[in-house]
């Protein structure tokens, strides 16, 4: 790749990785502290029943118990993202919603007196009749599980762009099929866990999240502590993908707790917990109904899309919108109707996901390729004539910078020979390909942009400061990378100071996409500007112009001479002792319409840039069982410029084995409102073995506003990877999906429904 | 998940693990690999006061082949079977249910004697205390009713041992030592029908030796899962042949293996007869990850496989 930067672009080791393959980094539940107390949580037995009365007082009598805690020690407050969606109090006094609700909890000196305390709190309940399927849960008649939503329904999304139904009319083919997904488990490798401290009044927490400013304020206001009192430090992350980005029950508790005992309190939950009591991803069931003109030109989309919201809102009007945003982000729909759904039932609580809308986004690929095959054309061609290209708008009113959809498209198809295999699949073999673009940031008032600073030390080291956050994708060392470009400082010269609500400013966090995009561009500011201070003096000293002055090895030199120059530390030095140490801001505000809002005005500028992916994945399909193998994965990646390409295709890796190989094998098991695989045995993370031999492919399109020309790396494979799988079904078989994941059981009704056996 | 408190106790030798035994009055059991047993305690599926390990019993340790038996101590290790050539080469169908056990690192810490006694499990009775205590207790966790079968009396838990259908294709035997003495037992006899009490074991008898006719066989072993390791089988079917005849066994579904004998498995028709016989025979219910249907039907589609693999047409 042609490079003109330093270490920008470069496949550097990542500042964190010897941390964690030596084991050293810390994550939350390795904190200790003096005092510390261990924290369990009671939790529902029912999926749905009023709270008659919670009595802790046997529990406080148990030798080692320093404090217990329920709803009533709570001020009761609501949180939500949104002003309307402010329905969990996380610790309920009124009724539980779901089986593993958090209802009291206890700190004790160790985890078997927590445990036997926990034993002797007594709850009354009054079960009420109970509802796990969405659509049931919408008839009137339903149990209520929320008396402000009529039938149930959280959130409508309606979006009515063009004339959807002329266009139907109009066009020369039309299909509508049904998809449905199971929703997933996070499965991070890390269980949630949270250390409260509180001392003088300030409370300190621990937790993996995805951003401690929103965290800190949400807590702020259930606790009523001023802003200030809430400071969410920074901590390594065992991964999140979407799971840790609201705030969670546990942070109430462990909060709680630690002002009730004044000690110190660990909350660690189990792997079970973990499945049940944090979030979950949402089970979807997709409608499509695509009408095509003969030539494949996609005329109009219509959609009805349930979700499976669980028991509270949690992120709902966004978690009801992305799967639709990311696909009209990708394709021109002149004329398209969203009707999405997200309804409450008695399950655990949802939130967003990485690989979020399944059903909806394979769905919408895989019936493409089986109009494409109707019509006699190609799925490569089809996607090219749907796809967006630069400058145009969505329809939604978006407007694409920056787009290698086209090349992403090309790229994988002639590397894995696409057209031909697609042309002539066997009965055992299929090859299908799936499309996606994805928002980097989108609208989240103030906190959509970031701002960092930078200090340059008297020996001549970088003090870097930004509320970005790493989740284990690698934002901690991007940005060192950035901030080394730009400074002309090697990487361990320069000391991260992140995700600290006391210390660091205001950043969207490892969410929404938008770490690269705003983050580290408001990180390349801030070096920008100190780095005009640093080129100043060294202009003076050396005697020469500010724009002949090159930063590289930590030192100041003339680019015409390079053998003239000097230490960079001199220069900081030298400012020093003029009184005007080298200190420096950089704020980046992405381009995006703030009018903008998910229920009530879904359009405008959605965010200010958006990558784009495409996934090829080839499979062999076991007539028999219905077992299907992946022999080869290939995705092409539009990130603009990666600044780390390994750590791009790090996350391309990823995204192929938790969206690509997982849709055959990844889905909650429900018996009414118990979690039936609520482990990793039962709830099947693919293994080493399953994974496929994979191509990476980074397609760089050097964003206009992007820092150095970047944007996300790694999330549209995230969002593409299950339709190739679900496309190579549909190429082999000639038959859609119904239902994901494509265990073998589900293959072969698929099969067996070609073949018209019963 | 914590592990509640029981008390610990390492026997020598056999014996002095009887002696331990039969000071507890039936509140102790055996440990060896644990990995079958610790998470069964964790999640309080089991909740002894007395565990007593038998891993330090050298003498468990041990594989020797002469007067025509193989006999392999029951501590010996999985990934220590599969490495061993003999099995390699002479038994095949046993070599590869061992290597479809677990994945490897639970191949080099669970026992051969672990597997063949491991408890028969389900979808909704392997679950935490907190589970199953609000979803209700069924037969095996001594409730009233099966939670898969609605209104059964009958427990459907499967039992899941790759390797026990391997041996019973090879006619294996086991010897059992305990208060009462010390006896030998063929391997199907092992098996109760009852899931209260799975294994016809007395209280206190250790299984010590797993004896195989130590004779050249073909054979093969067909594991359905969804993932390519780690998983339990949703069926196994496993079958040795000498010459033309052929013992087939079918795992993974209900409380035993089924066992079925073929008398020439060149014969396409009488593969195919017994395909069906063992899909009808079996009886699965809605307690794995896949479709009891399904599974039905996989069962002959593995026989099958597995015959025509075993007398070496299939693939």
């Amino acid at each position: 790749m042609n490079n003109e930067f330093n270490i920008v672009g470069k496949r550097v080791v990542r500042s964190d990785s010897l941390a964690k393959v030596t084991g050293e980094a810390r994550y939350t539940a390795d904190l200790k502290f003096p005092n510390m107390l261990v924290a369990k949580v009671l939790r529902s037995p029912h999926p749905h029943a009023k709270i008659l009365k919670i009595d802790c007082s046997k529990a406080l009598k148990v030798p080692g118990v320093k404090a217990a805690v329920s709803g009533f020690d709570s001020y009761g407050v609501k949180w939500g993202v949104f002003r309307y969606t402010q329905d969990h109090a996380m610790l309920h006094t009124d009724k539980v919603r779901y089986i593993g609700e958090d209802v009291a909890a206890v700190a004790a000196v160790d985890e078997e007196t927590a445990l036997e305390a926990l034993s002797l709190i007594k709850v009354d309940y009054e079960p009420l009749p109970a509802v796990f399927d969405p659509f049931e849960s919408m008839k009137d008649g339903a149990p209520q599980i929320h008396s402000e939503y009529k039938n149930n329904v959280n959130i409508h999304i309606h979006i009515d762009v063009g004339e959807v139904d002329k266009a139907m009319e109009k066009a020369f083919l039309v299909r509508e099929d049904t998809f449905k997904a199971a929703g997933e488990a996070y499965a991070m490798m890390e269980p949630y866990a949270v250390v409260a401290l509180f001392k003088n009044g300030y409370l300190d927490l621990y937790m993996p999240n995805a951003g401690p400013h929103v965290r800190a304020k949400a807590l702020s206001n259930m606790l009523k502590l001023p802003l200030n009192r809430v400071r969410i430090r920074h901590i390594n992350s065992g991964g999140a993908f979407g799971g840790r980005s609201e705030v969670a029950p546990g942070d109430l508790v462990a909060s709680l707790l630690a002002i009730k005992s004044g000690q110190p309190v660990k909350l660690v939950l189990t792997r079970e917990e973990n499945a049940t009591a944090s979030r979950q991803v949402h089970d979807i069931v997709a409608t499509v109904k695509t009408g095509m003109k003969k030539d494949g030109t996609i005329l109009a989309k219509d959609y009805k899309v349930v979700y499976d919201g669980g028991a509270y809102s949690s992120t709902g009007p966004i978690a009801t919108s992305i799967p639709f945003y990311v696909y009209e982000e990708c394709y021109r729909f002149p004329n398209v109707r969203y009707n999405g759904y997200r309804v409450f039932t008695n399950k655990g609580i949802r939130g967003m996901y990485g690989c979020h809308g399944r059903a909806f986004l394979a769905g919408n690929e895989s019936q493409m390729d089986l109009m494409a095959k109707e019509l006699g054309l190609d799925p490569v061609d089809v996607r090219l004539k749907n796809g967006l290209k630069p400058g145009e708008v969505t329809a939604t009113k978006s407007k694409i910078t920056s787009c290698g959809l086209k090349e992403t498209i090309l790229e994988a198809s002639e590397k894995t020979n696409f057209r031909k295999k697609w042309a002539k699949p066997s009965k055992r073999k299929g090859i299908g390909m799936g499309c996606v673009a994805i928002m980097c940031g989108f609208p989240m008032g103030f906190r959509s942009g970031s701002s960092a600073y930078v200090k340059i030390n008297d020996d001549g080291q970088v003090t870097l400061v930004t509320g970005l956050v790493d989740n284990g994708q690698g934002n901690e060392s991007m940005v060192i990378q950035v901030a080394s470009e730009v400074l002309g400082v090697p990487m361990e010269d320069i000391n991260l100071v992140c995700a600290d609500t006391e210390v660091t400013n205001l950043d969207p966090g490892a969410y929404s996409q938008a770490a690269a995009f705003v983050g580290a561009n408001a990180v390349r500011v801030a070096c920008e500007n100190a780095r005009k201070r640093i080129v100043a003096i060294a202009a003076e000293k050396l005697g020469i112009k500010e724009t002949e002055v090159g930063l590289k090895d930590r030192a100041a030199h003339s680019i015409k001479h390079p053998d003239k120059k000097m230490p960079i530390s001199w220069v900081v030095r030298e400012a020093f002792f003029r009184g005007e140490p080298i200190v420096a801001t950089g704020s980046f505000f992405p381009h995006i319409d703030f009018e903008r809002e998910w229920v009530t005005r879904p359009w405008g500028q959605m965010a200010g840039t958006f990558s784009f992916g495409t996934s090829v994945a080839e499979i062999e399909i076991d007539q028999e069982t219905g077992k299907i193998k992946m022999p080869k994965f290939t995705s092409a990646h539009d990130c603009g410029r990666p600044i780390n390409p390994m750590a791009v295709e790090g996350q391309m890796e990823g995204s192929i084995q938790q969206a690509g190989v997982a849709a055959l094998t990844e889905g909650n098991l429900w018996d009414k409102g118990h979690l039936l695989n609520p482990n990793l045995l039962e709830y099947k993370v693919p293994l080493a073995c399953d994974m496929p031999e994979i191509d990476t492919i980074i397609v760089s399109s050097r964003d206009p506003a992007g820092p150095f020309g970047a944007k996300e790396g790694g999330l549209t494979i995230r969002m593409n990877a299950y339709s190739a799988v679900a496309c190579a079904l549909t190429n082999a078989t000639g038959e859609l999906f119904t239902e994901l994941p494509l265990t073998p059981d589900k293959v072969l009704t698929v099969l067996e429904r070609k073949k018209g056996v019963k | 998940m914590v592990l509640p408190k029981f008390e610990y106790k390492k026997a020598r030798d056999v014996a002095d693990a009887i002696a331990l035994y039969k000071g507890q009055k039936g509140k102790a059991v055996y440990l060896a690999g644990g990995t079958d047993l610790i998470p069964l305690i964790k999640q309080r599926l089991s909740t002894p006061s007395v565990v007593i390990d038998l891993k330090g019993i050298e003498e468990l340790k041990s594989i020797t082949n002469k007067d025509g038996w193989l006999e392999i101590g029951a501590n010996v290790t999985l990934f220590e079977l599969k490495i061993y050539p003999w099995i390699r080469d002479n038994l095949p169908a046993f070599y590869e249910s061992l290597e479809a056990t677990a994945c490897e690192t639970l191949q080099l810490r669970g026992t051969i004697g672990g597997n063949i006694l491991q408890d028969t499990r389900c979808l909704k009775h392997n679950q935490s205390l907190e589970w199953r205590t609000s979803r209700g207790f069924c037969l095996k966790s001594n409730g009233k009713e099966c939670n898969v079968v609605k209104g059964s009396k009958v427990c459907f838990a499967n039992y899941c041992s790759d390797n026990a259908p391997a041996l019973v294709t090879l006619g294996a035997e086991l010897k059992l030592e305990g208060p009462k003495g010390e006896r030998v037992i063929e391997l199907t006899t092992l098996f109760t029908g009852d899931s209260l009490k799975p294994f016809s074991i007395d209280a206190g008898e250790i299984l010590t030796y797993i004896r195989i006719p130590a004779k050249k066989t073909k054979g093969a072993y067909e594991k359905l899962r969804v993932r390519e390791s780690m998983d339990y089988p949703l069926v196994g079917v496993a079958v040795s042949s000498v010459g033309v005849a052929a013992k087939i066994c079918v795992g993974g579904v209900g409380l035993q293996p089924r066992l079925y004998e073929l008398e020439d498995a060149g014969i396409e028709t009488a593969i195919r007869e017994i395909a069906d016989k063992a899909s009808s025979d079996a009886k699965p219910v809605a307690n794995a990850v896949v479709s009891p249907a399904y599974r039905k039907k996989m069962v002959g589609v593995l026989v099958k496989r597995a015959v025509k693999r075993a007398i070496g047409e299939g693939k």
